[in-house]
């Protein structure tokens, strides 16, 4: 008994120092961005802000258009979530529902999209919004992320889960595939809906290289791009402030995975695993 | 299951047709622009052949890039495939308690952006004032230029996208875990198997499936995760010492507005990375177990 | 109006062909089992009626018209499946009212029809229940009431018991007929539990293979088999199926010489070896007997006995004792009555032919 005791301990301290490891620098950002310019520098270390100070939050306020940020990023992430699980709903239902020639093929060249590195499409959408005059503009921004294999394969892969007598009895009772939809499928696996719509909200949140560049007007910027300006020259001095504006950005993905955590890994758990 | 073909071509129709434009018809374009010169605002556009491709495959510059990007994969693959492999395998059979807790705080990172975790590291690394200069002083050392020394510069970069992926890839592979039988894993216990057996024998069978996806998404999104840290942070330098495969389409795009060479290099790079699909097919997916 | 029929109907799965050229004829109102072990085709017929499977070739006529490309919804089928397939989201009375919804009936029809089959099925109360709150008995209730109260004139049922233990299942089976007794649907019934299928059926199809083996009255097949497959497959324990020749108006089966009635030296005809089908409950344990034999094995199963013996051919039989007091161990062999036995032919397995109230019949049995 004893020895057993022991050896769960021994298996606790490599999880220990991972822990510290990936929370340490979280609660570093948050505890930076309340010290003020002096203890930054000579209390670099120490976790706690004595005194905490608001002064950089007040700071970002007054010099820059926060809000505008919040809200465009906000804007954009929404927009993206909620046409992503749409698409990404249809097309998986044709594939569970529907028999037809090239399935496979079809299915394959969406997945097939998920792995082409972003930097091969950004010239020519680059080119695309230019043209369509949508550079500087929300929808610029949003307009290619509309689509995204992993959720189509995602979503495929949770309406696999739902078995098919329940489908077929629908179908027998002369139900339409919209009536299927809506009234079998949906219902079924909202969780699972739920929980890939944080995921994506979160990730278009946190969305960099696109919105940087279709995105040069300041105003227009998402926080991920507003955070750029604290850091130009050279590691500048206005760490505080820097930190003040990355613990604001990273704060509503945080807070949607504290509140949904159980939901968002249990659905992960579910389907992260290729089947 | 359903025969009628035309619904489920309404179905499906938006997204394809959204995949269609902004996935499929960019590559076409790539291919067709990287046969010209241009600089992305003169009207005019040269026709220039195989020249762009001839460029960068005579430059010593491309060597220097694929080096790069293989450093990359190799400190990635140490971050963000073995150590989840190793941890999810503690996490999944060898922990009695705190599990819950364990799996919640080590995804964390991965709910944050790379902006963020960029600007963290960049603070942290700091040489002059950072938080680690101040531990590194404790033993006397000093802190060295984290962005600026080649080779030294990948990996501050790797362990920014460690730092972020870690969890996720944790997550991914902890599924897997737990979806061993814990029979099998009791049956050999009674067998007296050590836990290193068990891994070997029971775990890397029964999870290569999971295991193999998270190696691509490892090696693929990875030196995608990479842009952020770079393009905010180093900009490819030192010398083009933090570049990559997917940084330097980029970089020739809308630094040095050559777009014809930036297309060429987009081409490049969607060819190794089908080349690494291809070959991950044809050697990894064989040897798999799968349930069904 | 409301028959089936199944003309020359073919499925295949690639090369795989599952059923073989199956013709059938389901009359209206009747209650018609499809029989088989495991791979025979029986569900995959069932789903053809329903259009949840494609035919591959041949005509499937659903009261006088051909349905092959007619959609599943608009054939007017109420089906019960084996999994039960009712929507867990939905309360009992949602999954009930479901189809009825769909069809677009007026409110107060709806209500009516599924207080009445609630009603039928003993479901009273349990309207706003989840489908996971309900016992395996009462979930199976639940999808033959949202059958019910369709109202339509096809009524499928795949497997519908076999997820009940073996109490349940006879109540449900008892139930079962005495709802088809209100509607009188034509109803098809998927199975391969021969109890269900001789106390439920009509008619009984036997299916091996994708091919047709015999469709007769429950009585029929077991008195009847139409070849030795359908011979071990109904009945338990099965058939005893033992080589006799016949040779001068006597059968001998190995040394045991046994004379042959007149009428079935008709039915016999010409033929030389054949295989002679005799039931354990047929067979009587003797002292003196015809067939000589020695026990290896009893078996007792409280309300009967199971005996094995060993034939001096070397051939193994089996013969069910159900009176307690009777004394087995020292029986040499068994003795049996011409009116019990099956003759089947040695190459073919058919069975030859058979005699009914003084009268020979000899016509090809089973399709």
């Amino acid at each position: 008994m004893k020895t057993k005791t022991h050896q769960d301990l021994c298996w606790h301290l490599p999880l220990l120092v991972a822990v510290f490891i990936q929370l340490w620098p979280i609660v570093f950002m948050v505890s930076t961005s309340l010290k003020d310019m002096d203890q930054i520098f000579q209390a670099t270390l120490n976790p706690l802000p004595l005194p905490p100070t608001l002064n950089n939050y007040l700071t970002v306020l007054g010099n820059f258009p926060l809000f505008t940020y919040i809200y465009n990023t906000f804007f954009i992430a929404a927009f993206v979530t909620v046409f992503k699980v749409l698409t990404s709903v249809l097309a998986a239902f044709a594939f569970i529902y529907y028999d037809f020639k090239y399935k496979e093929t079809v299915f394959n060249s969406m997945l097939l999209t998920f792995f082409i590195p972003i930097t091969v499409l950004i010239m020519p959408n680059y080119l695309l919004m230019s043209r369509l005059d949508l550079l500087n503009t929300p929808w610029g921004v949003m307009l290619p992320q509309f689509v995204d294999g992993m959720g189509v394969f995602l979503m495929r892969q949770t309406m696999r889960g739902i078995p098919k007598p329940l489908l077929e009895a629908a179908v027998l009772d002369n139900a339409g595939p919209l009536q299927v939809l809506r009234k079998v499928v949906l219902p079924l696996i909202k969780p699972s809906i739920i929980a890939v719509g944080i995921l994506f909200f979160i990730n278009s949140w946190n969305e960099y290289f696109w919105p940087l560049l279709v995105l040069q007007d300041k105003e227009t910027y998402t926080l991920p791009l507003a955070l750029q300006m604290f850091i130009s020259a050279e590691g500048g001095s206005e760490w505080g402030i820097a930190m003040a504006v990355a613990t604001l950005t990273s704060l509503p993905p945080l807070a949607l995975y504290l509140v949904c955590q159980k939901f968002i890994l249990n659905t992960f758990m579910q389907s992260g695993v290729k089947g | 299951m359903n025969k009628a073909k035309w619904p489920a071509f309404w179905f499906l129709l938006p997204a394809a047709l959204l995949f269609v434009i902004f996935f499929y018809w960019p590559l076409l374009q790539n291919l067709y622009l990287s046969f010209f010169s241009w600089n992305m605002i003169s009207p005019t556009m040269k026709y220039v052949g195989l020249s762009n491709y001839i460029d960068i495959l005579g430059s010593k510059e491309v060597y220097k890039i694929i080096g790069n990007t293989v450093i990359f994969v190799l400190i990635m693959l140490l971050f963000n495939f073995v150590l989840p492999y190793l941890y999810s395998f503690i996490l999944g059979h060898l922990l009695q308690r705190g599990k819950m807790f364990y799996r919640s705080v080590l995804f964390l990172p991965a709910t944050l952006s790379l902006a963020v975790a960029s600007i963290l590291f960049l603070w942290i690394y700091n040489p002059l004032a950072g938080p680690l200069s101040i531990v590194l002083a404790w033993f006397d050392m000093e802190s060295p230029r984290w962005f600026k020394e080649n080779l030294l510069v990948i990996f501050s970069i790797c362990t920014i996208i460690g730092w972020k992926v870690f969890g996720y890839n944790l997550i991914v592979m902890l599924a897997a875990m737990v979806a061993v039988p814990r029979e099998m894993i009791e049956a050999a216990k009674l067998e007296n198997a050590s836990n290193w057996t068990i891994f070997r024998r029971i775990i890397i069978p029964m999870t290569s499936s999971t295991a193999i996806y998270v190696f691509t998404i490892t090696v693929v999104f990875g030196l995608q995760y990479v842009l952020v840290p770079v393009n905010m942070l180093t900009q490819g330098g030192p010398d083009q010492g933090s570049s990559n495969l997917v940084y330097i389409v980029y970089q020739y795009g809308f630094i040095f507005f050559q777009t014809g060479k930036s297309a060429a290099f987009a081409i490049i790079t969607m060819f190794c990375y089908m080349a690494f699909l291809y070959l991950k097919n044809k050697y990894l997916e064989k040897k798999v177990y799968y349930e069904n | 109006m409301n028959s089936i029929v199944f003309e020359n109907v073919c499925k295949s799965y690639g090369d795989a062909k599952i059923v073989k050229s199956l013709n059938l004829e389901i009359k209206e109102g009747e209650r018609l089992i499809l029989l088989g072990p495991s791979g025979c085709g029986k569900t995959t017929t069932l789903r053809m009626i329903a259009g949840l499977e494609d035919i591959t070739s041949g005509q499937l006529k659903m009261g006088g018209r051909v349905v092959n490309d007619i959609a599943p919804g608009e054939r007017n089928i109420a089906m019960v499946f084996q999994s039960y397939a009712l929507f867990p989201h939905l309360s009992v009375w949602d999954n009930i009212t479901f189809g009825l919804h769909i069809q677009k009936l007026p409110e107060a029809e709806i209500k009516k029809r599924a207080d009445e089959a609630l009603e039928i099925l003993n479901l009273r109360g349990y309207e706003n229940y989840k489908p996971k709150q309900l016992s395996g008995g009462q979930k199976q209730r639940v999808a033959l009431c949202r059958a019910l109260v369709k109202q339509s004139p096809y009524f499928l049922l795949d497997e519908p018991l076999s997820n009940l233990d073996a109490q349940l299942r006879q109540q449900a089976r008892t139930e079962l007929v005495r709802i088809h007794e209100i509607y009188k649907p034509t109803m098809i019934y998927v199975t391969h539990d021969q109890v269900e299928a001789m106390t439920v059926a009509d008619r009984i199809v036997v299916l091996k293979d994708g091919e047709l083996q015999q469709i007769a009255a429950p009585d029929t097949i077991y008195r009847h088999p139409a070849n030795t497959f359908v011979a071990g497959f109904i009945g338990a324990p099965s058939m005893n199926i033992l080589k006799a020749r016949f040779n001068r108006d006597c059968i001998c089966i190995g040394k045991a010489v046994l004379p042959v009635p007149e009428l079935w030296r008709q039915v016999i005809g010409q033929r030389r070896d054949l295989l002679l089908g005799i039931r354990p409950e047929h067979c009587r344990l003797s002292e003196d007997a015809a067939v000589q034999g020695s026990i290896t094995y009893v078996e007792n199963t409280g309300n009967q006995r199971t005996v094995e013996l060993q034939l001096e051919s070397g051939e193994n039989i089996s013969v069910t004792v159900s009176d307690r007091n009777a004394d087995v161990q020292n029986s040499s062999g068994i003795c049996f009555s011409w009116d019990d036995v099956s003759l089947f032919d040695v190459t073919s397995g058919r069975n030859i032919g058979y005699i009914e109230k003084g009268e020979v019949f000899t016509d090809a049995m089973g399709s």
